[in-house]
Parts: structure tokens; C-alpha cells; sequence
């Protein structure tokens, strides 16, 4: 049962802005993840700001490079079924629509989505880990089949976002409102990995929103995909995952990018498997050492060693998807 | 009592079942229900914590007004403040799918929902899919194929199989698949809710 | 052991009278076989349906139960006096209230408090709240709080009898003595085979989370008390709060005439029966209690994680020489049937002289165990089909000619190795294969590509499915010809009360529309068991069935009058008796002038016994295809067939639904579920439907055969009906593990065959260890 709360649903972003000042005030986006945090008892909020009302965070509408900016708000569906985004970011509409079930990107918005808490099942349950403040991460000598064999430290979660690595992957800008104004970061450094601060999973500061996402214009003779590889057909989350963008040049590889998810605490990039691209024929072979790079590095946790072999093949697939 | 429903017919539909069960409805509720259609953008309300507020949700093309706390899920006041019980409790945390409920037009989970965040939408539930007394189209497909069996799952199956064919009028097996993947069913009955949903799809175009 | 075919009922089961008569098999039938959507369609289509969790009654108040969130503890002292006062609490109870001084049998002889201080798995009751507002009451368990002494645990069954283990009970963590079955000599017959194989596996625990939670709706009129209950069977829930609370069972009234699901997990009463009517008594009003989804992953049953050797030996020629195995199980804290079965198969499943079994059930500080679907026999078929299979690739003989070669005509187990009354096991395995294209599909290449392809089989019967005594139906036949159908089982989900009405349809002429059915209720239904272990169709229709005829007897008296034909010369036919031998001589039945005088005919049925010296058991086998990602370990299951010999299909629409609905159980038993326990804290870390994992639409096959291959079984029941509901799920995880097998040569032991799991292996495999 979700306990007390105060509810305002502002029409303005300015106002939404100062609403998040209140003490102990969260955003209510699509409130997919909000409300099962709250209900778990992950973390209390004395007032809810649903951005529900706000206009202006809504829709796709083409930025002015000649990509395209998505509204925080707008749902997951809704970018699913945008023709542009399938037609020019088929890696970011893949992963979108890999993500967890029609219902939930029916309500789930591309900005929550990218602000998703953990869902390690120890921070979600009544354990008081390390990122709730406790003493330590239970997964870290406990059940970590499912969690991370990059970047833990101090707290070993995996990012649960299907998304973020396809901005990563995309080079894709998040633009962000706050009590200072408006700025943008990269979606590449929005993610705080646990070495830099392990209690917060972004760069958001006190009472800032996401605002918009917004995807580059892509080179001509750029491809992408996504790969996703999890323990149910749906509904599930990344066990291992990679999201692909390579730009061709007369059959050869100008530009890569690939990112891995469900296996990081941040949508994990891997330049040195990039690099083994750049410059090559894609090909079946090419792809399978390129995997063989991005696997390179991997720590694996007592029980997760699996990752890397299924990691591997994913990217590999992911990769073989653009041939 | 505070609600009409849209038979028209006198007494409640929730009053007295034939297996012998009671069942009284609208303890928080105040106000009749008018018919009405829900106007977007509408202003939600500011409330304060446990402090009933009033709200008018729109379902089943009827407009309620009622007095509700800031946290209670769209669920919560569909079953326990408007009786309408079709809509199921599953979970309580968006990952059964027995609470499905179309949201102008388009099936969400009424438990992850805040009914705050309803008010100005159009909501449909099991309920409004009924044509006077006789089954909808869905509903009778998935009578037919017998796509069912406990029967707990199944007006949120029925939901999203309605919300699917609302934007895609002939869905692929492929289609289907994804589309009902959002609704669990412990008793395992997916292949004959696909069929059950292709049906639907014809039963619809012939316009039944 | 206990009476296989009884095997959850606890409690004392009244007698029933025998049939008056015994009436032919049918030789046609009209309606009975044939499809029919059902005859409570509409309700659960509409909405219309209520639920128990779905029912509110006037100034009903809201509970909920606070639970023990450490694997092991002791409650030192809990302090409510916050919660007490807060807004809309109405009742506080805890272990001190007199209120809550109640005794809780757990089992054999195990009693603990309703609320007992020793804490011995994660979910135990320790006080509960009732408030206006279900988000008030759990305000309030919120408030409560608790000084719990810490415990040491052990959560690990294979751990549970190490030196040092922390014991659960006085007398450490053995439950009773280990359970030896042995015939033959197995040292003997492994010396007589060719060939030996010997393996070991594990089943992981799963969960039933049926979709609708468990719980229930407590009301008192003075000093009697009526549930509303989501069950299986009201009179077990009705027995047990009765004798919990001391109560004359009539003031007990259970009624759960709809239910959304059980499996096994809603065959018994629960705490919170008690503590809802406990809190309804203390505030004087209606209360109800369901619990959350959480709270069901934790203490109202699973089916118990099972480790198992199988050793087992043949001759080239395929002759079953020896099969021994051992087996560790665990029913939670508390006596719950641990390995309950698990042997079952290993026993009597293929002809074998020499068979040895020991199982071992221990205590861990989990929750309690109850039936689930098959209890043992999924388990035992994983370590044994895999087992045969394993067996015929070391003779170099077909899998399925392997089991051909031994099935069996006698039930080898029971005492004096009696006949079964048919063993459709041959026909399963022949049509089947057939219908499948076994032959082909095994010749179909791999696949040169990272997925494989493969095909696997497995068989079983069902240690129940005859049904039996008692049951007692009423079936009242109106002057208009409609008739009314009285019986006290639980329609779980499997479609019982269209097969009911089939059967009043077939006997008296009735449309299905003009049935009315009145079920699973204690004050105005009649007795029957619970609806579980496959039997309800075999115990309850032949039930229906006296009891129509007993209604058609009356009517052709009534009707001998007045056609002037002797009643032995009469039959129905549509709407109208009609004679024999002369079909011009007839007459509507709601023209029958004796009849319009008399209203109504009231006739009551009950369940004859099953033939002497005779086993019932059904039958199954499944094949399957799948296909392996070698790469990322993901599985997928492109088609299943199963085949069956459950005697009589009575209705051919529901009986798929059940394959389809096996099928699909058993393929989240293959492929995705297990509980885990926190190896630090002994809790569960997989309390919800995310992280337990049950199948969605995307990982089940939408190409499910279900293949009925036998006749009815005249020799057991009246009907020549077998059960069904069970033997659709047991073989379907191994043979899942076997087509992964014939697809990569990687043969699974442990389940689930989850990427995870598989990929490991797979990179096992390709570094040569």
C-alpha cells in the first residue's frame, strides 16, 4: 500500500520547478517506477509534482541540426511508433520497444525511463544497503546472479534502462530545467557511475527535471540495433545487452558506437571494441572481435561470470544486425 | 448509492449477485454520477496528504464526481468507490496486468495509476465494453475460445486485446504476442487468448 | 503413506451412501464430448462475477498482518500502542491479546500460537490491524514495532543436517525418518544391465502465485460466522476455522463459489482466515483480508526445491534392469510433505523389478510447503525422463522405444501389484510420437548456424486422478424442464461446471442455458472434497450423473401414467419422453400433468467406489521443439503436443484449455522459475512478479496439441472419466530439458534452463572442461 502523500500537478515547467523545491518533493512522470519505489518503501516523498499537466514536455518535433527532440514526457509507445525515430534511430525504437511490457511504455516516459531507480533486489526490498545509506551492498557476497561485471564498486547494480544505452550510443543530448535555469549534458556523462557517487544514479541536482532528449542528426549510412538478452520473453530487464551504431563509408566503418546495458551501473560504453570497427570491413568476423574486445575487463561477481559469454553474444548479434 | 449506470435500469448492478454474494458500493463516493465526456486538459487538484479532495474521473462515458485522497490508484477507487470490480487486483505493482484499463483508449495498469492522473481522461474498463447487456465483441471471442480459466486475468486480457485492436484493427500472431505480453495468465492460457484475440479481430470488422 | 488418491485431505471425510443403482456406460452421448464454451462464461466475461476479493459488504473494515521480516527470530516484544491510535484503526491484535491465544496446527503434531513468538521462516504472522481503509491499516503495521531476537537460519536444505546447522524444531531438522521404498534387489539388477547411467538433479522451489490473491471476507451474525473464501474447497476451510476457533461446524458457513486460481496453494484454511475473523469478532463488523502479492511469495505454499540421484540400468535390448534413487526435499519450517511423491514415477511410472528409493525431508527456515500441481511427480519426472533418455543414448536406442519397452499393466507399488484399468501409456507414446512427426523431427538437422534446434519427449501418469467417494449432488429438475445443480466443488478454473451441466444436459434433455448451478458453499451445497489432484471430474460427474438419474427415474414414473408405457420402456429425447419402442408416443416433460402437480423432482447422487483390486490412474506424454541461441543461452519452445489418456473427454474445449494451461506451467518450471533465498539473511529476494518469473504470452509456443488418444475408461467411474489437470504439467519440464539436450548435447540437471544457467554450460562445453 503506498503511504501519504501531497499531490500537485502544475501546468507550467517553472512552476513544476519551484513545486520540487518543497522539502521532500519528487517527480511523478509516468510514475512507473516512482510509485513501486514508494509502495517498497525504497524511499518516501512528502509531495509528489506530476508533470502530467506540463504541455511543453510533450512530442517529437525536429531540432534544429536536423535531428530530433523528444519531449521528457512523451511515453515510450509513443517513440516506438514515431516513423521518424524508426526510420532514422532504429537502434533507439528497438530499444524502446524491448523494454518492459505495452502497458508500461504506454505510461512509462522516455524521461523517467532514464531516471529509473536501481533495480537490484536488495535496494528494492527492505535490505539497508549501501545506496540507502546502510553499511553495505548486500549483493556484492550475496545474490548477484543478476547484477553487474563492469564498474561496481561499493554498490554493483545494473542500470535497468533498455534506452539510455541507445542514447549513449547515439550521442544524444538530455537538456535539463532546475532553480539555475536550463542546461544540457550529454547523455554519456547524465549517468553517475558508483566510484564518482554511489547513492545517486544522475547528475540531476536538488529540484531539476529532464526536460527533452535530443538525438543528433546521423551521418549518412549510419545503422543501428539493439540486442537484449533477458531470462523472460518479456517484461524483464537486461541480462546482457548491447546497443550498436556504426556510420559506413564505401563498406567501411567511419563511426561506431557501442554501448552495453544490464551489465554496468551506467550504459556502459566500450571504446576499444569501437575502435576494432573503425576503419574495417562489418563483417561476421569483424563483429565477433569486436565482442571479443568489449567483453575485455569484465569482473565478474561469484555468480555472474555467465555475463561475459552472453554478453559477447550479443554484441556480436547486435553487430551482425546491421550486415 | 450515488451512481446511475448506463442500462439506465434501477438498482445497482453490484446489489445482489446470483452466487449469493453482497456487495455495497461508494463508501467515499459523493455526488451523482452525470453523463458527460472528460474534458483535457483538466486542472487537477492540489491535495494534501490523506485529505479527501474532490475529483470528477470519466468512465465508462459517465462522469463521477468523488472525494479522493492523493494516493489512491486509479484501481482503488474503480473497485472500492465505484464497484466497479471487473477491473481485477493482481499485484498492486505493475507486473500482472489483471488491472488493465484503457486510458483514452489506451491500456495502462489503473494500479501504477494515481486516479489524480486520471481526471481528464476518458477511462474504459470491463465494464464499458459491454454493449447494454450483451458481451462486446472481445468478450464474446474470448468466451468462445474458451481464452481463459480461473477467469481472474481475464478483463484485463480482455482490456489489452481491446486496446490493441483499437490501433491495430488485424494483428499479426507476431503482433498479438507482443500485444497481450503486458498481461500475465497463471493458468496458462495464451494460446488460446491469441486465438481468442484473432477472433475479436473479425468479430469486430463484422462489426458484432 | 496416505491413500494416494486422497493424498491432501487432512481431515476426517464423511461416508457417502452408495448409487442406488449402477447404471451402462454411455453408449452415445448427445452432449457430453462435445465443445462447449462455459456455462459460467458469461459472468467471468462480463465482470459480472464476484470474486471473494472482489466482494465488499456494508461497514466492512480493511486487515492486514504483519509479518516477520528475519528467516529465524524470536519476538521479544511488540509495541502497537502508536498504530492503536491512529486514523481509522479499529483493532490492533498481537500475540498477547486473549483474542489471539489460539492454537495453529502446522501439521502432524507441530502446534504453534496464532501469533507465536518463534519465528521460524520469513512471513510468520506476528500481529495484525483493521482499519477503515486498507492504506490506514497498513499505516498502522507500518507503526507497530518489533524487538526481534535474531536468529541463525538455515535456508539451503542440503545444509540443513550439516554438524552445526541451526535446529528448527527440538529434535533437529530431520522430518521423521527417512522414507525407504525397495523391491527386487537393485545391486542385482544393476549386474544384470548393459548399461548404467547415473545422474544427479535438482528442481528449484517454485511459487503458485495464482493471479487472485489469498484471502477472504469474515462476517458475524451472532455467534455465527460466514467466510468468503478464494478456495478450492470450502468444507476443509470450514473444518479447520471451526476447530481452531471451537465452533459447532454449522455456525462455520464457508462459500467460494467463484475462485481466481490455486494450484494447490488454496486446498487448506490459513492463519488469515482466523485472524479475519478474530478482528471481525473484536470490532463488531465485517472485515476482510486478502494479502499482498509480496506476501504470497512467502507463506501460503510452494512447491518444494528437490535434490535427486538417479541411477538407473538396462539392457541392450531396452529392459529396465534397476532404478535407485535417493532424494533431499524440504517442506519449509514445518512438516509439509517435503518429498511428498517425488519417488512416485521412479516406482511405478515403467516396468522394473528392482527398485530402491529413499527420500529424505528436512526442515529449513522457509515457508511451509503445500500441494502444487502434481506434487513430487514434475520433479521426479525431471531426474527420471531425463534419466531414460539418458539411458537410451547409452544403449543407442530411440528414446521413445526405450519406454515402450517397459511399460507397465500393474501398479508394481501398491500391494498386490494390482491391474490398472487401462494403461493408455502405449497409445500416448505411439499416437503421440506419430502425431508429432517424432521420427522426422529427430532426423531434422540441428542447424549449422549459433541456434540449434531439437526435439525431446517425456511421459508420466498421475499417482491420483480416479477420484472417488464421497460426494453428494442434488440435482432438482423443475416442472418447465430447467433444471437446478447443487454440489459443493470448487469450479478452480478447470471448467467443472460446464462438465456438470453436460452431464444433467445428457441425461435429462436439459439445454445448458436452462441450468442454474449453485456451488462450493457449506450451508447450502453439499459435501465434497476439494477441487484438486485431478479428481473432481471423475469423483463429482458420476455424482451428477446418479443424481440425474435418480431425478429421470421419478420423471418416467410420472410419465408411465400418463403414456401408458411401462417406465423401463421410456427415454428422453429433446424436450419429450418418449417410448422405445413406439417414438410416436410422447410427450413434452413440461406437459406432464404429474409432474406440473408435483414442481419439481429432486434427485440426490453420490459417488459410487472405484473397482475393487483395480488401479485409475491417467496417463501422459509430450514432445516438444525448441531452439537454443548457443550464443546468449536463450531458449525458445516452438511446439508441443500432448497426448492423453484421461478416459472420457467430456468436453473437448476445456480439456485443451488444460493441456495448453499444463503445458505452459510446466514450461515456467523448465525454463525461468525459482525462489531465492538470500544466502546472508535467509530472505527471499524474488517477492514479485518481476523478479519470480512466470511465463508471458512471448515464451510459450502458440502451436500446443492436446491429443486425447484413449476411450472412456468404463471400468472406473460411471462417466469413464480419469483426471486430467495434473498429468498435463509433470512431464512437460523434462521434456523441454530433453529437446535442449538433442539440440545441443548439453544435458541441464538443474532447473531452470534459464540463459543464465545454459550459457554457463555452453562456455563450459566449448573450454573442453
Amino acid at each position: 500500500m503506498l503511504p501519504n502523500f501531497n499531490y500537485v500537478r502544475p501546468s507550467s515547467l517553472a512552476d513544476a520547478v519551484r513545486q520540487l523545491s518543497t522539502p521532500n518533493a519528487r517527480v511523478h512522470a509516468g510514475g512507473t517506477d516512482l510509485l513501486g519505489c514508494l509502495r517498497d518503501g525504497v524511499f518516501a516523498a512528502d509531495t509528489l509534482v506530476s508533470l502530467s499537466a506540463i504541455e511543453e514536455l510533450r512530442g517529437i518535433r525536429p531540432s534544429l541540426d536536423g535531428g530530433l527532440a523528444i519531449g521528457a514526457m512523451t511515453t515510450l509507445s509513443e517513440v516506438a511508433a514515431d516513423p521518424r525515430v524508426a526510420d532514422r534511430y532504429p537502434v533507439l525504437s528497438r530499444a524502446v520497444a524491448a523494454a518492459a511490457s505495452p502497458q508500461l511504455r504506454n505510461q512509462g516516459t522516455i524521461g523517467g525511463n532514464i531516471c529509473q531507480r536501481p533495480r537490484c533486489w536488495y535496494y528494492r526490498a527492505d535490505f539497508h544497503c549501501a545506496r540507502k545509506g546502510g553499511e553495505k551492498c548486500y549483493a556484492a557476497e550475496g545474490e548477484n546472479q543478476f547484477h553487474c561485471i563492469f564498474g561496481g564498486e561499493v554498490c554493483f547494480y545494473v542500470h535497468p534502462s533498455d534506452v539510455a544505452p541507445a542514447l549513449v550510443a547515439l550521442e544524444a543530448l538530455v537538456r535539463i530545467s532546475g532553480p539555475a535555469g536550463a542546461r544540457s549534458v550529454s547523455a554519456e556523462t547524465f549517468f553517475v557511475p558508483p566510484s564518482k557517487d554511489y547513492t545517486r544514479e544522475t547528475v540531476l541536482g536538488p529540484g531539476e527535471i529532464v526536460t527533452e532528449v535530443v538525438l543528433p542528426a546521423q551521418p549518412r549510412g549510419t545503422r543501428g540495433s539493439y540486442r537484449k538478452v533477458r531470462a523472460r520473453g518479456a517484461w524483464d530487464f537486461a541480462l546482457a545487452g548491447a546497443a550498436v551504431v556504426a556510420t559506413l563509408t564505401d563498406g567501411r566503418v567511419t563511426r561506431a558506437r557501442i554501448v552495453l546495458s544490464g551489465v554496468a551501473p551506467i550504459p556502459w560504453r566500450v571504446p576499444a571494441a569501437e575502435r576494432v570497427l573503425v576503419g574495417q570491413r562489418l563483417s561476421a568476423k569483424s563483429a565477433a572481435r569486436a565482442a571479443a574486445t568489449a567483453v575485455e575487463g569484465a569482473q565478474p561477481l561469484a555468480q555472474n561470470a555467465y555475463k561475459v559469454e552472453m554478453l559477447r553474444g550479443a554484441v556480436e548479434e547486435a553487430l551482425a544486425a546491421l550486415l | 448509492m450515488g451512481h446511475d449506470h448506463d442500462d439506465g435500469k434501477g438498482g445497482c448492478p453490484h446489489g445482489v449477485s446470483r452466487r449469493g454474494f453482497f456487495t455495497a458500493v461508494g463508501a467515499g463516493a459523493i455526488g451523482a454520477a452525470t453523463l458527460g465526456r472528460a474534458q483535457a486538459p483538466a486542472a487537477a487538484p492540489a491535495a494534501s496528504a490523506g485529505e479527501p479532495t474532490k475529483v470528477t474521473l470519466h468512465v465508462n462515458g459517465r462522469a463521477h464526481t468523488i472525494l479522493a485522497e492523493p494516493r489512491w490508484t486509479l484501481l482503488f477507487v474503480l473497485r472500492e468507490q465505484l464497484g466497479l470490480t471487473g477491473t481485477k487486483v493482481g499485484c498492486e505493482r505493475g507486473e500482472c496486468g489483471a488491472c488493465t484499463v484503457l486510458l483514452d483508449g489506451v491500456p495502462r495498469y489503473a494500479c501504477m495509476t494515481l486516479a489524480f492522473e486520471a481526471v481528464g481522461r476518458e477511462i474504459t474498463t470491463l465494464e464499458g465494453l459491454m454493449v447494454g447487456e450483451q458481451l462486446g465483441p472481445v468478450q464474446q471471442a474470448f468466451l468462445a475460445e474458451d481464452a481463459y480459466q480461473c477467469g481472474y486475468c481475464t478483463p484485463g486480457q480482455i482490456m489489452a486485446a481491446e486496446g490493441l485492436l483499437r490501433t491495430n484493427a488485424e494483428p499479426s500472431l507476431a503482433q498479438i504476442r507482443t500485444g497481450m505480453s503486458g498481461n500475465l495468465c497463471r493458468c496458462g492460457a495464451y494460446a488460446h487468448i491469441f486465438k481468442a484475440v484473432k477472433r475479436g479481430s473479425e468479430l469486430k470488422k463484422a462489426g458484432r | 503413506m496416505k491413500t494416494p488418491e486422497l493424498y491432501f485431505i487432512n481431515e476426517a471425510v464423511p461416508d457417502t451412501a452408495l448409487p442406488q443403482v449402477k447404471p451402462e456406460p454411455w453408449a452415445a452421448t448427445r452432449v457430453v464430448g462435445t465443445a462447449q464454451p462455459r456455462v459460467d462464461g458469461y459472468e467471468r466475461m462480463s465482470g459480472t462475477a464476484v470474486y471473494p476479493s472482489d466482494l465488499v459488504l456494508p461497514d466492512m473494515l480493511h486487515a492486514a498482518v504483519l509479518r516477520c521480516p528475519h528467516a529465524h527470530a524470536r519476538v521479544r516484544r511488540v509495541d502497537a500502542s502508536a498504530a492503536a491510535g491512529m486514523p481509522g484503526v479499529r483493532s490492533v491484535i498481537t500475540g498477547d491479546a486473549a483474542a489471539a491465544d489460539l492454537r495453529w496446527n502446522y501439521g502432524r503434531n507441530v502446534f504453534t500460537k496464532l501469533f507465536d513468538p518463534h519465528c521460524r521462516f520469513e512471513g510468520e504472522a506476528v500481529a495484525a490491524v483493521a482499519a477503515e481503509t486498507p492504506q490506514q491499516a497498513w499505516d498502522a503495521l507500518r507503526a507497530i514495532s518489533v524487538d526481534y531476537e535474531v536468529l541463525p537460519f538455515v535456508v539451503d536444505e542440503r545444509r540443513a543436517l550439516d554438524v552445526g546447522a541451526p535446529a528448527l524444531h527440538e529434535g533437529g531438522n530431520r522430518v521423521g525418518d527417512v522414507e525407504r521404498y525397495e523391491r527386487g534387489d537393485v545391486t542385482k539388477g544393476f549386474a544384470a544391465a548393459d548399461k548404467v547411467v547415473e545422474l544427479e538433479f535438482r528442481t528449484a522451489a517454485e511459487i503458485h502465485t495464482p493471479m487472485e490473491l489469498h484471502g477472504c471476507v469474515a462476517r458475524w451474525d451472532g455467534p455465527r460466522l460466514t467466510i468468503w473464501e478464494s478456495t478450492q474447497g470450502v468444507y476443509p476451510v470450514q473444518q479447520r476455522v471451526a476447530g481452531v476457533l471451537e465452533m459447532p461446524l454449522a455456525n462455520v458457513r464457508v462459500i467460494g463459489s467463484y475462485m481466481g486460481g490455486g494450484f494447490g496453494s488454496k486446498l487448506q484454511a490459513d492463519k488469515y482466515n482466523i485472524v479475519a475473523a478474530v478482528l471481525a469478532r473484536l470490532t463488531a463488523r465485517p472485515v476482510k483480508l486478502f494479502l499482498t502479492r509480496e506476501e504470497t511469495f512467502l507463506c501460503v505454499g510452494n512447491r518444494p526445491p528437490a535434490n535427486m540421484r538417479l541411477k538407473a540400468g538396462a539392457r541392450k535390448d531396452g529392459t529396465l534392469t534397476a532404478l535407485e534413487m535417493t532424494c533431499t526435499g524440504t517442506g519449509g519450517a514445518y512438516p509439509a510433505g517435503g518429498t511428498s511423491l517425488v519417488d512416485w514415477l521412479v516406482r511405478d511410472l515403467y516396468a522394473c523389478p528392482n527398485v530402491h528409493t529413499e527420500l529424505t525431508d528436512v526442515y529449513i527456515n522457509g515457508g511451509p510447503s503445500r500441494p502444487f500441481r502434481a506434487p513430487g511427480h514434475p520433479q521426479g519426472a525431471w531426474a527420471l525422463e531425463q534419466t531414460i533418455d539418458a539411458l537410451a543414448d547409452a544403449i543407442g536406442m530411440d528414446a521413445i522405444e526405450l519406454r515402450l519397452k517397459n511399460v507397465p499393466t500393474v501398479s508394481q507399488t501398491r500391494e498386490g501389484r494390482p491391474p490398472y484399468t487401462t494403461t493408455g501409456l502405449t497409445r500416448c507414446l505411439t499416437e503421440g510420437a506419430k502425431a508429432f512427426g517424432w521420427r522426422d523431427a529427430k532426423r531434422h538437422p540441428k542447424g549449422d548456424g549459433p541456434v540449434k534446434r531439437g526435439v525431446g519427449a517425456a511421459a508420466c501418469l498421475w499417482v491420483a486422478g480416479s477420484g472417488g467417494p464421497p460426494s453428494t449432488v442434488i440435482v432438482k429438475l423443475f416442472a418447465d424442464g430447467s433444471a437446478n445443480l447443487n454440489m459443493g466443488a470448487s469450479d478452480i478454473g478447470t471448467g467443472t461446471k460446464t462438465v456438470m451441466a453436460m452431464v444433467v444436459a445428457e441425461e435429462l434433455g436439459v439445454a445448458l442455458d436452462k441450468i442454474q448451478i449453485e456451488n462450493a458453499d457449506t450451508a447450502t451445497t453439499e459435501y465434497a472434497t476439494a477441487s484438486g489432484g485431478s479428481k473432481t471430474v471423475p469423483t463429482e460427474s458420476p455424482a451428477v450423473r446418479d443424481a440425474a438419474l435418480a431425478v429421470k427415474r421419478q420423471l418416467f414414473d410420472l410419465a408411465a401414467d400418463e403414456l401408458k408405457v411401462p417406465a423401463s420402456e421410456l427415454a428422453i429425447d429433446g424436450e419429450d419422453v418418449v417410448s422405445k419402442k413406439d417414438q410416436k408416443v410422447r410427450k413434452k416433460i413440461a406437459e406432464l400433468a404429474g409432474f406440473r402437480r408435483r414442481g419439481v423432482l429432486v434427485g440426490v447422487g453420490t459417488r459410487g467406489p472405484n473397482p475393487e483390486n483395480k488401479v485409475v490412474n491417467p496417463f501422459a506424454a509430450q514432445f516438444c521443439e525448441v531452439e537454443v541461441d548457443t550464443r546468449t543461452g536463450e531458449v525458445r519452445v516452438l511446439r508441443f503436443l500432448s497426448a492423453h489418456d484421461s478416459g472420457r473427454v467430456m468436453n473437448p474445449l476445456t480439456f485443451e484449455s488444460q493441456v495448453i494451461g499444463g503445458v505452459t506451467m510446466g514450461i515456467g518450471l523448465a525454463l525461468t522459475e525459482q525462489r531465492v533465498f538470500d544466502r546472508q539473511t535467509g530472505k527471499v529476494v524474488n517477492r514479485n512478479w518481476h523478479d519470480y518469473k512466470i511465463p508471458t504470452a512471448m515464451d510459450v509456443p502458440a502451436d500446443i496439441t492436446s491429443l486425447p488418444v484413449a476411450p472412456p475408461d468404463d471400468e472406473a467411474n460411471t462417466t469413464g472419466t480419469k483426471g486430467l489437470g495434473e498429468p498435463v504439467t509433470i512431464p512437460t519440464a523434462a521434456a523441454v530439458a530433453n529437446a535442449v539436450h538433442d539440440a545441443i548435447g548439453i544435458r541441464v540437471t538443474e532447473s531452470p534452463i534459464s540463459p543464465m544457467r545454459l550459457v554457463a554450460l555452453l562456455t563450459e562445453k566449448r573450454a573442453g572442461r
